[in-house]
């Protein structure tokens, strides 16, 4: 299972199986320009894999006000 | 992906550049485009004071700490706003993170000079935000020209400047298009002010406030759903995703090719009179700020015009 966490929102999601970045954004319906995803305090590009037991934060950029 | 640089694992893709970059190139990258605009666009010399505009979020508080590592004597100003859940952190992130790299901080307490946001909310029909940013602009102003800085900085990025032409061009505001820029110089009762990183996103920015764990406000202040700046931001993120470089594209055309044009119809338009309530330079009579103060009742001319209260901190 991979758990997501988006930010700043604070909402957790859960998948059972992907495989990149690139798909994570696919489901969140997200361009790669508009989050920053990291794992364990690292920045990941749209390339890189994940595994189970992975927890990723999505950040949002877009400035709120 | 490789970082184009140095060949280590790339943490930042930048499809508008067509590249990525490791932690430690993506930064020498952000340092470098910021030091190109400052002097490819003449916007300070090496060194001087330059007086920052802070609000608390990232774009600011970016563009602080790369122009005093860039050599610059930054000068922190915060404008609190007096909104409840979200002007009291904002401080508290400006005056954390100018202690931290030890630059001065000033603050203007908007509740002093009888005009705190929520009030003139409550008193007004127009949409806030734009009376907001009326008075930070006059307020940043006004302390850059009674302080004697040679320029003052905000924090606008790409996608800022990008959503601010297009909503000029949607309106086709000749006014607005004539002095949309990254520089603008210092003319009567206006201080020069620069915006050294308008060619970077959004995107850019939040990846260096990352990778240099830049504490910044991350809620949003709660009168913004009604701001129409997201939308626009939105639909350009979408046109980007497709057709990356659009952003900058349209906005550095614009500035070669359609702001002189703009430029050349607002000379032949009205000059600016001191406003007889302030001083402000302003086309009609008194200054958007005192109309404003004379509707919520904080007095024209009071001593909070003429005195500014401000604090100083740090």
């Amino acid at each position: 299972m991979i758990t997501v966490l988006l930010e700043p929102e604070r909402r957790q999601l859960h998948y059972p199986k992907l495989n990149t970045v690139l798909q994570l954004l696919h489901e969140l319906k997200l361009g790669q320009t508009d989050v920053l995803v990291i794992r364990d305090k690292e920045l990941l590009t749209q390339d890189r894999s994940l595994a189970p037991g992975d927890t990723i934060t999505v950040r949002r950029v877009t400035s709120r006000g | 992906m490789k970082c184009r640089k140095c060949k280590a694992q790339a943490a930042v893709a930048l499809p508008s550049h067509n590249t990525a970059f490791c932690p430690d190139c993506y930064l020498l990258f952000f340092r470098s485009q910021v030091e190109r605009t400052l002097h490819k666009q003449r916007m300070a010399k090496a060194g001087s004071p330059i007086l920052v505009a802070l609000s608390g979020g990232k774009d600011s508080l970016a563009l602080a700490l790369q122009l005093h590592e860039l050599g610059y004597a930054v000068h922190g100003l915060h404008v609190d706003l007096a909104i409840p859940d979200y002007s009291a952190l904002a401080k508290q992130f400006c005056e954390k993170f100018c202690s931290t790299i030890n630059v001065p901080l000033t603050i203007i307490e908007l509740r002093e000079e009888g005009l705190a946001i929520p009030l003139i909310k409550s008193r007004i029909k127009r949409p806030i935000c734009s009376v907001c940013g009326k008075l930070k602009r006059y307020f940043f102003n006004k302390f850059a020209v009674e302080n004697n800085f040679p320029v003052l900085a905000t924090g606008h990025n790409l996608d800022d400047e990008v959503s601010r032409l297009f909503a000029n061009t949607i309106r086709w505001d000749a006014s607005y298009l004539s002095d949309q820029g990254p520089v603008l110089p210092a003319e009567a009762g206006f201080a020069r002010k620069i915006k050294p990183l308008y060619r970077l996103s959004e995107f850019e920015i939040a990846n260096f406030c990352f990778l240099k764990n830049l504490e910044h406000v991350t809620a949003a202040c709660p009168y913004s759903p009604k701001a129409s700046f997201p939308v626009y931001k939105s639909l350009w993120n979408k046109l980007e995703e497709r057709m990356p470089g659009a952003k900058i594209q349209f906005y550095e055309n614009f500035l070669r090719d359609g702001r002189p044009v703009f430029a050349a119809w607002a000379e032949q338009q009205t000059d600016l009179e001191p406003c007889p309530g302030c001083g402000y330079p302003t086309s009609s009579g008194l200054c958007g700020v005192c109309r404003i103060r004379k509707m919520v009742g904080a007095g024209v001319n009071g001593p909070g015009v003429s005195d500014l209260d401000s604090k100083q901190a740090g």
